[in-house]
């Protein structure tokens, strides 16, 4: 559905990790999708977000859906914003 | 010219507290030193007042944990959450530009 799907990367705009940056892992339904940062590299929690609290990214990752936060991070290892995001830390 | 007596009892209770002219049973007036006002914590932006931001004097503000004096996020007790709403999404924004400007080669067209 659209542009929030299985592996896209998003900057959460709402609540306590607002700014912080996380991938779509499974889509719920048209409102909800579950996401994670991962907690390891992002500090953004496993949880289900309202789409609309998420601002995707013109950047997408291959993960199976439901990928666990490993998989996710190995995937991310791969590109440019990996080194960005260690950097920042 | 109506004279109004001080009615002070040492100087530190004259310059913290506000004072209000007022006439006593006896007939004569006399300022009464009412408590400080508060001002509430307000919007940096909109200068609205913040929600679930408590006011009241220091040592009331003191003795409560940070987690009950504002909410917990970026710009929490500092921006309401309409004006933080458009700081973040303005923030995320840049960030994306940049992203597409940086990486080409796994950036897909969106």
């Amino acid at each position: 559905m659209g542009i929030i799907e299985v592996g896209r990367v998003c900057i959460k705009t709402a609540g306590r990790e607002a700014g912080k940056k996380c991938v779509v892992v499974r889509v719920i339904d048209k409102n909800f999708v579950e996401i994670t940062g991962p907690k390891k590299l992002t500090g953004v929690r496993r949880r289900r977000v309202n789409v609309k609290h998420l601002l995707p990214l013109p950047l997408k990752i291959d993960i199976p859906e439901g990928a666990g936060d490993d998989e996710v991070l190995e995937a991310l290892k791969t590109t440019e914003l990996y080194k960005k995001l260690v950097k920042a830390e | 010219m109506r004279i109004i007596e001080l009615n002070v009892r040492g100087t530190r209770r004259r310059l913290k507290k506000k004072r209000v002219a007022v006439r006593t049973p006896g007939g004569r007036v006399v300022y009464h030193y009412k408590p400080k006002r508060h001002s509430p914590a307000r919007c940096a932006i909109c200068k609205k007042p913040l929600n679930a931001t408590p006011t009241g004097p220091k040592s009331f503000m003191k003795k409560l944990p940070k987690s009950k004096k504002r909410p917990n996020r970026p710009y929490g007790g500092n921006l309401c959450p309409t004006c933080f709403r458009k700081v973040i999404l303005k923030k995320a924004l840049k960030e994306g530009e940049a992203l597409l400007e940086g990486d080409v080669s796994d950036v897909e067209s969106v």
